[in-house]
């Protein structure tokens, strides 16, 4: 079985928000509904000294997910491959699962009155397509595969390069991975 | 949408993106005429595989509710929004009708036609009007690239834009170019070879995202780009780190262009360009010392107004000096090509008659990029290469001239203009005279995808066929040796035709007919490309079977056929500069609008302007009613350093008022240390889809327009190509109270 993971090389993001717009147009999302934002923070210092980088962002689809933990309905399920996905038939949108993940990385969509969120393109997946923000990022920041693979890239950069995990501290096993410098 | 599930009867074309130039190639799946889903092509290899926010949203620009999709006919009072619904061919006739009679009252010449960027197959409006006897077509070109082209021609045969990173370059000079934000593939070459340790240097006012990745940034001062190319040809010189061998067996005039050269110091440079000597002495090192090594041509130059080709011509002779013309992974000629039909060789020059293109608005002054100098430049390539450059581009009316013309009937009246793909008022240069000519020209036609200012004040709009709907042909602007094909992935929705539909069609109504023998855009594509011997029989064949043609790479051609150029060498000493009457070595010439020589002026308008270049998501002044892209950008900004915006009490995000002699506009504040404290950067393009679009509103199309800053007259623009001044200008900023304030319109 997979082990899905992505690993996110900043090194290389420029901030173009490619990832966003492919997710949400392919994914068929209302406008206010971004699964995938960029932060970009700077330029910091002082001009002409200065610094500017960009964090991309998602669902990390934890190993210990807390969202799934707290749903009452058992909409929110984790797969043996490790995506987090929310069964749309089973959500009532009580929105529990919005208050206990600490990545904000669900929203509630007003149109269909469920939550939603990323799931890496489990659509795509089942047909052997990388998710939409993967396959469109021109500078090849963000990349996807299975962490159970040896060959697979995603392997070798978090077993060869300093990959690093947002709150970690929460215990939550995020498997999205993090190239900062 | 699960395709898997629907594949019966789906076919996958090999289409391509159509929102910049890149054309990067998009897999559209399609069933019965309809696209179910687009990707990026992870064969092409352009993209391979990416796609950038504009090139996801390519189903939503394909049916959008905005776009135009039948031809229409005012029917009231020009720009109220009255129209009428007519065929394309009773509009065809009427359009054809008209311009016969203002033909024969006025000349061919009265008769103008502007374009856009690089998103139409212009070499066939170009055979139109070459066929009609004018010859005041014109582009936004002067800013674009063809004032380069045609001084590197000058200098060295052909214009080195092909920059060979993939073979061992060592050193990329960005100078005024941000592939960060407006060219995702080419940034992520760089990426991939810095790690290998290019060096990468970034030329830019502004901390882009580019700059954030390069080992050295030079921010200078807007425009003064001349000052520091000059300083660098000092500095590689004086240093001996140019390449003798090259320099003394492949160029002429190097001990006048040494003597030349002595007086521009860095320490002269400095004070232009607010720039370290010791900074520019490190950038001109790096550059020459890390061999092979690129300068990739990027706008800003082309923008500067009056100092454009004295800039041009200084970065163009870097290369010559260090060696970097055509040598592995360095700057490449590629010449025309050889083996298929190039864009100049299908435009028909032959048929515009002498007498009328001595008529060319703008080429009793701007001899470079009209008849007088690309005949010169053209005739010397035809002796090398064998083929000329597109003179589509390269050969063109002086745009703020025709404006004027229109305005003024001097130099002669112009009574028609036919736009196509451009929003001139939102696209070139002093908006609000452009708006006036717009609203004074007797006769405005425009081809395109929305009701833009500019299509609501016309006559006649006709609906356009855009990404998905057409087959494209990429060989940077017809220049290239080499060729990139992609399919349309249906054909154009409702009743919109493709601009060759509109230039074709116009030509058999005025009798033209034996000069159109392709019925449609793909059969004109196949005469092109028939050549290449790839024995396809169409071609969505070639697209399907080959997709691409990149003969195989020779370098140093120049050993066997020498320079295009009359030494047949490089010419640091430029005769044919000279024989048109321009400086024959790169002289100094100050921005636009400067502190140094107006100081007067500087203290009303103390701060230096410039417009920028392109930003995600848009592109040029397209795309603000697409809300999926929209969301990214809500509104205009301009960038100002903290220390500045505190010191006019403007903070993060206020409304304020940007303004020159030419007038004022409002953008938001985006208060930032990547700026200098003295320079404020505007955004380009903006205009408002959203606001009413009729008279006088024209969605408020000045309010927020960078181009009401910009400067046009004669005094403002290049003496050799024309270019007209984004970038340079002396500008005053102030808050906007209330956050409201009535724009200028």
């Amino acid at each position: 079985m997979a082990r899905y993971a992505m690993v996110i090389d900043t090194r290389r993001c420029i901030g173009c928000h490619s990832c966003t717009v492919a997710c949400r147009t392919h994914n068929h999302l209302p406008v206010e509904m971004i699964y995938n934002p960029v932060m970009t923070i700077g330029p910091t210092g002082k001009f002409p000294s200065l610094h500017l980088s960009h964090l991309p962002l998602l669902c990390m689809h934890c190993a210990n997910p807390p969202c799934v933990d707290g749903c009452p309905t058992r909409a929110s399920q984790q797969r043996e491959d490790g995506v987090v996905f929310i069964d749309q038939n089973k959500c009532i949108s009580c929105k529990t699962c919005i208050m206990s993940c600490p990545y904000g990385a669900r929203k509630a969509n007003h149109e269909t009155g469920t939550v939603q969120k990323c799931d890496f393109c489990r659509d795509r997946l089942a047909e052997e397509k990388l998710p939409h923000c993967v396959a469109t990022c021109h500078q090849k920041a963000r990349i996807f595969g299975d962490l159970d693979d040896p060959t697979s890239e995603v392997y070798k950069l978090v077993n060869t390069e300093k990959v690093t995990r947002i709150h970690e501290e929460l215990g939550t096993e995020a498997h999205v991975f993090y190239i900062v410098s | 949408m699960n395709v898997e599930k629907e594949m019966d009867g789906v076919e996958v074309k090999k289409s391509c993106c159509f929102f910049c130039h890149q054309n990067c190639g998009v897999l559209a799946y399609v069933k019965d005429d309809k696209v179910l889903r687009i990707e990026g092509d992870p064969d092409h290899p352009t993209n391979s595989g990416g796609l950038c926010c504009r090139g996801n949203i390519a189903l939503l620009h394909l049916d959008h509710p905005a776009r135009v999709n039948y031809p229409l006919k005012r029917k009231g009072a020009r720009g109220a929004g009255e129209w009428e619904r007519i065929t394309w061919d009773h509009a065809l006739t009427e359009i054809a009708t008209r311009l016969g009679n203002i033909k024969e009252h006025y000349g061919a010449e009265a008769v103008a036609t502007a374009g856009g960027t690089l998103r139409t197959d212009d070499w066939a409006r170009r055979r139109f009007m070459n066929l009609f006897g004018s010859p005041n077509g014109f582009h936004n070109s002067h800013l674009c690239w063809v004032p380069t082209f045609l001084i590197e021609t000058a200098i060295s045969g052909w214009c080195p834009f092909e920059t060979d990173l993939g073979g061992g370059s060592r050193c990329l000079v960005q100078w005024g170019h941000n592939p960060g934000a407006s060219g995702m593939p080419e940034m992520r070459g760089i990426t991939e070879l810095k790690r290998q340790g290019m060096k990468l240097i970034v030329i830019d006012p502004k901390f882009t995202e580019t700059a954030a990745k390069a080992d050295l940034w030079l921010p200078l001062r807007p425009g003064s780009d001349a000052a520091l190319a000059l300083a660098w040809l000092h500095v590689i010189i004086y240093e001996g780190l140019y390449d003798q061998q090259f320099v003394e067996n492949w160029t002429v005039g190097f001990d006048r262009l040494t003597q030349h050269v002595a007086q521009y110091t860095p320490e002269w440079a400095a004070t232009l360009t607010w720039l370290d000597p010791e900074l520019i002495r490190q950038g001109a090192r790096m550059y020459a010392q890390n061999k092979p090594g690129n300068i990739q041509w990027g706008v800003a130059l082309d923008q500067s107004g009056k100092s454009a080709g004295a800039g041009i011509h200084a970065r163009a002779l870097l290369r010559a000096l260090t060696g970097n013309l055509d040598a592995p992974g360095s700057d490449l000629m590629t010449g025309p090509s050889k083996d298929f039909i190039t864009d100049e060789e299908i435009e028909a020059n032959d048929w515009l008659p002498e007498e009328q293109r001595a008529k060319q608005i703008g080429s009793d002054r701007f001899k470079l990029t009209t008849w007088p100098g690309y005949k010169e430049i053209a005739d010397l390539t035809r002796e090398v290469w064998g083929k000329a450059p597109t003179a589509e581009w390269m050969c063109e009316a002086h745009p703020p001239s025709v404006f004027r013309a229109i305005l003024t009937e001097k130099p002669y009246p112009v009574k028609a203009l036919l736009v196509s793909a451009t929003n001139p008022v939102n696209s070139y240069g002093n908006a609000k005279e452009v708006l006036e000519a717009l609203r004074k020209v007797d006769f405005l036609v425009t081809c395109e995808y929305w009701l833009t200012p500019t299509a609501m004040l016309s006559d006649y709009v006709l609906p356009i066929g855009g990404a998905l709907e057409r087959p494209v042909i990429t060989s940077t602007y017809g220049c290239s040796d080499t060729i990139i094909g992609s399919q349309r992935a249906i054909q154009p929705m409702y009743e919109r035709k493709l601009d060759y539909d509109f230039w074709r069609g116009l030509g058999l109504k005025l009798g033209q007919g034996d000069m159109w023998p392709w019925e449609t855009v793909e059969e004109a594509y196949y005469y092109r490309i028939y050549n290449l011997g790839y024995g396809v029989s169409s071609f969505d064949e070639f697209v399907e079977t080959q997709r691409f043609h990149f003969p195989e790479r020779e370098y140093y051609r120049y050993g066997q056929i020498g320079f295009a150029t009359p030494s047949r060498k490089v010419e640091l000493y430029s005769t044919t500069l000279e024989k048109l009457g321009y400086p024959p070595m790169p002289t100094y010439i100050s921005p636009a609008e400067n502190e140094v020589d107006d100081p007067e002026l500087a203290q009303e308008y103390p701060l230096v302007l410039t417009t920028a270049g392109g930003f995600m998501p848009y592109h040029h002044s397209e795309h603000f009613q697409i809300k999926e892209l929209r969301f990214l950008r809500h509104e205009p900004y301009f960038d100002i350093n903290p220390v500045t915006a505190a010191e006019y009490g403007i903070k993060d995000g206020d409304w304020a008022w940007v303004e020159t002699r030419r007038g004022r506009i409002r953008q938001k504040a985006n208060v930032t240390e990547a700026i200098a404290p003295r320079v404020v950067m505007t955004q380009r393009g903006w205009w408002y889809p959203e606001r009413d679009a009729t008279e006088p509103e024209l969605s408020r199309c000045l309010e927020s327009n960078a181009n009401v800053l910009t400067a046009t007259d004669d005094a403002f623009c290049d003496p050799q190509g024309g270019s007209w001044a984004n970038r340079g200008l002396l500008c005053k900023v102030y808050k906007a109270q209330n956050g409201q304030g009535k724009a200028d319109n």
